[in-house]
């Protein structure tokens, strides 16, 4: 074995787990921007008014226009991306069997690291 | 018997058939896994609805319900965020969770905290923040299961008896409250969902929410046609709530035709009219319960509710409209002979005295308040004050040509505007943001609440403790995937018809401004009877009821989990044998429940105010360390408790500001008119951040066990 290869042994693998959850987060944590700067600032826009003109209220099928584009209509369109997203994009990972006994173990440990501290 | 009543005792026979079942299975496998965990095997079904129902607490379907019934349309933005909840709450960090509590055989969340980061104190922590919040909690949940029980059982005769016999018996203990029928129903409700927890354990908690959860969205699908048929359809209902005003408090002086021999007690569901000219002007209704005690002709003070609207109006008022008014008990009997303009401020005040003085109406007290100003509070009703005890007297805050009384302290003075802050007299604020505020000047939600609240709910929800159990309970990654999406329609199934379903109860049910928390099983019943389907509102109020159990039973089960696996197993008796831990979490969730149940006899008004207060708590003090745990692995000990820490203090300092400042600990202070979750979650990410950073990294073995491919 040549010293690269030993060096490459010795480089720890991140667990796969770990790494697609990350990536998966960090989806997630945007798709849930794009819901806040689509629906609260559309639905401010189009919604809250200190003047109201009966004339100017509108409706989609009885939901007020800005509650049906600021809250509905992308409600619709998250809903299509989680579909698509938990069957498209998610991974299957192998989560590993319960080490119940490990339990055990940690318990020990951070007995001891409560005894020492 | 009701038919109602009977299909809901079918509903209870069921859970606990599911209960003892659970207790059967319990047997054969390892007590602990099993009683808290449900041995890591739930499938695509039970976790996702147990997840989602859990999640769809009391406050789903009781305070939820009653504020888009008080604040209309713009509670469809105050819920914006479920679009995104489910794959949020569960996708952040439901696979790596499950990863890290199946490689250290966690089975609660404090152990899995223990574990992460090799700490007993911070475990430790952990367990006191999830009493202290989750007990706050289960007192609204037990709140709202008993009044949607009392509900259901009204009209029952068995109940009606078993309610006077119990008033008899409470009428002689104060702390006992003065609403038998409510004690009867707390009892009723803590006790069934006690027995099957205790009994069933995780098991049955899971299989009755994924029944739970059935009977919540079928509650939802059933009523929504039911509602819009009752309204006329969503067009007609928007219509008719964009001419809408909000209603306005009063205070009244009534008299009684002919007294009565005995004492009269006028309830929240009774109606008085006020007329000039032989017209009926004005219709209000009960806002505060009296009594007019026998022989009294006459009595001051009494709290009502005037209805604005003309829709309401022509309801209420007999002959003068659609609806002659005959389901409301309008007391002709008695007659408003005073009552305050919508201007004042009304409320009431603890009186003391240096010697026994007899007050008389219209007497006015001076007030001193916070900034120093002494402002005067005129009397609505006699009163005898003493030096010996305080006395509790309705006032108003206005300026009163009568001599101000000496020698009268004013203890405390709780003085709420007679009209709405925002919204007063304007029509089309059921339609538009930022909808009616009794409280504050900028609306129900202004734009920074509303941010704040698309934070709470995704973000928040997963930093849930209750959540993250059930992420550490499914059987693997697949599971994990089918039951984002499932949970997806589920949610998208029940809050976006309910906001429907209650915006008709708007103009279905009018002045239930009083009691807006019973609001849903009001609604059940009335649109059920209306189809001519009574015994359908069983399985209606079942929906809420399911919602409200589903709760408790999983907050029940995280306490005694923390109790008897975090601080009796992991600290004190680690050789604990199989059967005394089995007692003790027996006991431990008896006693907690019934801790629960003594603490809902005098709860808090609004349900939704304690769920927001626990849930955003719960955030702040477990989100960060949480995902810092998971995905940081530069993370360490110092850094997670101050992150944990760190959340705790800048949340509960907001609320302790609030109720310094506002006078109510449910009005918390808004930081840039932020929700005290922004700021607690900030705080929490940012110290924990800062902490970890100038302070030593943590052991290579622990980030290897847990970070690294083995």
């Amino acid at each position: 074995m040549n010293s690269n290869q030993a060096a490459e042994k010795d480089v720890p693998v991140p667990d796969p787990v770990y790494v697609n959850s990350r990536r998966e987060a960090i989806i997630i944590f945007r798709v849930w921007l794009c819901a806040l700067l689509w629906a609260i600032p559309c639905s401010y826009l189009l919604g809250y008014t200190h003047e109201f003109d009966p004339a100017k209220f509108s409706t989609v099928w009885g939901i007020p226009t800005w509650i049906f584009w600021g809250i509905g209509f992308p409600w619709l369109l998250a809903d299509a991306f989680t579909i698509w997203f938990c069957f498209c994009s998610m991974a299957d990972d192998d989560l590993g069997e319960a080490q119940e006994a490990a339990s055990q173990e940690a318990q020990q440990s951070s007995s001891a690291a409560g005894a020492s501290s | 018997m009701n038919s109602a009543l009977l299909t809901f005792l079918i509903y209870m026979l069921a859970v606990f058939a599911l209960a003892a079942v659970s207790n059967h299975l319990l047997k054969s496998k390892s007590f602990l896994s099993e009683y808290f965990l449900g041995s890591r095997s739930l499938g695509v079904w039970a976790f996702a609805l147990t997840f989602a129902a859990t999640s769809s607490s009391g406050g789903s379907f009781t305070g939820f319900p009653s504020k888009i019934y008080t604040y209309g349309w713009v509670l469809a933005v105050w819920i914006a965020s479920y679009m995104v909840v489910p794959i949020c709450s569960m996708g952040l960090l439901g696979k790596r969770l499950n990863q890290v509590a199946r490689i250290s055989g966690a089975i609660t969340v404090p152990d899995v905290i223990r574990d992460r980061f090799r700490s007993t104190t911070m475990a430790l922590i952990a367990v006191c923040l999830i009493v202290f919040f989750m007990s706050f909690n289960l007192v609204a949940q037990f709140r709202a299961g008993s009044l949607i029980l009392s509900k259901l059982l009204s009209g029952v005769t068995a109940y009606e008896s078993a309610t006077t016999a119990l008033g008899g018996f409470t009428s002689q203990f104060a702390f006992l409250g003065n609403d038998p029928a409510y004690l009867l129903c707390l009892m009723s409700f803590g006790i069934a969902v006690i027995v099957y927890t205790t009994y069933g354990g995780f098991r049955a908690v899971v299989w009755t929410d994924v029944m739970q959860g059935v009977v919540m969205v079928l509650g939802v699908l059933i009523l929504l046609p039911l509602a819009l048929f009752a309204v006329g359809g969503l067009p007609s209902a928007t219509k008719i709530m964009a001419e809408m005003t909000p209603p306005r408090y009063a205070i009244a002086s009534v008299q009684m035709e002919n007294p009565a021999g005995e004492p009269q007690v006028i309830g929240r569901d009774h109606w008085l009219l006020l007329d000039e000219r032989d017209q009926v002007t004005r219709v209000f209704r009960v806002a505060t319960p009296f009594t007019i005690p026998a022989d009294v002709k006459s009595i001051d003070g009494v709290e009502l509710l005037e209805l604005t609207a003309e829709h309401d109006l022509r309801k209420i008022v007999p002959g003068n409209g659609e609806s002659p008014g005959t389901e409301y008990s309008i007391r002709t009997d008695l007659k408003i002979v005073d009552v305050t303009g919508p201007t004042d401020y009304i409320g009431s005040a603890t009186l003391t005295a240096d010697s026994k003085r007899k007050l008389q109406r219209g007497d006015t007290v001076p007030i001193v308040t916070d900034t120093g100003n002494t402002l005067q509070l005129e009397l609505l009703e006699n009163a005898t004050v003493t030096a010996e005890s305080s006395t509790s007297v309705a006032v108003r805050r206005r300026d009163s040509d009568r001599r101000s009384i000496d020698g009268i302290t004013v203890l405390s003075a709780s003085v709420n505007p007679a009209s709405y802050r925002f919204g007063d007299g304007q029509a089309g604020v059921y339609v538009t943001g930022p909808g009616p505020s009794r409280s504050s000047m900028n609306g129900f939600l202004p734009l920074s609440l509303a941010f704040s609240f698309f934070f709470m709910w995704a973000i928040a929800g997963a930093g849930q403790p209750s959540n993250m159990v059930r992420l550490m309970a499914f059987r693997n990654s697949r599971t994990l995937r089918r039951s984002i999406c499932t949970v997806a329609i589920y949610y998208t199934m029940i809050y976006f018809p309910l906001v429907v379903i209650f915006c008709c109860a708007r103009v279905l049910i009018p002045g239930m401004e009083v009691e807006p928390d019973r609001i849903m099983p009001e609604v059940a019943v009335f649109l059920t009877e209306r189809a001519g389907v009574a015994w359908l509102a069983g399985l209606l109020v079942a929906a809420p009821f399911a919602a409200v159990m589903s709760t408790v039973d999983s907050f029940l089960l995280m306490i005694s989990s923390a109790i008897v696996r975090d601080i009796y197993h992991r600290n004190i008796n680690p050789q604990a044998s199989e059967t005394t831990l089995k007692r003790l979490s027996y006991l431990c969730t008896l006693l907690i429940g019934v801790g629960a149940m003594i603490g809902a006899i005098n709860p808090p008004r609004f349900l939704q105010d304690i769920i927001v207060y626990v849930s955003s708590g719960l955030a702040a003090c477990f989100l960060a360390p949480m995902v810092y745990g998971l995905y940081w692995p530069r993370i360490n000990t110092f850094g997670a408790l101050a992150a944990m820490l760190g959340g705790f203090a800048a949340h509960l300092t907001m609320y302790g500001l609030g109720t310094i400042l506002n006078g109510s600990f449910y009005r918390p202070y808004l930081l840039f008119s932020f929700d005290p979750v922004i700021v607690g979650l900030a705080a929490s990410f940012l110290t924990g951040y800062v902490v970890c950073r100038i302070t030593p990294p943590p052991p290579a073995d622990l980030v290897s066990k847990y970070f690294e491919k083995h």
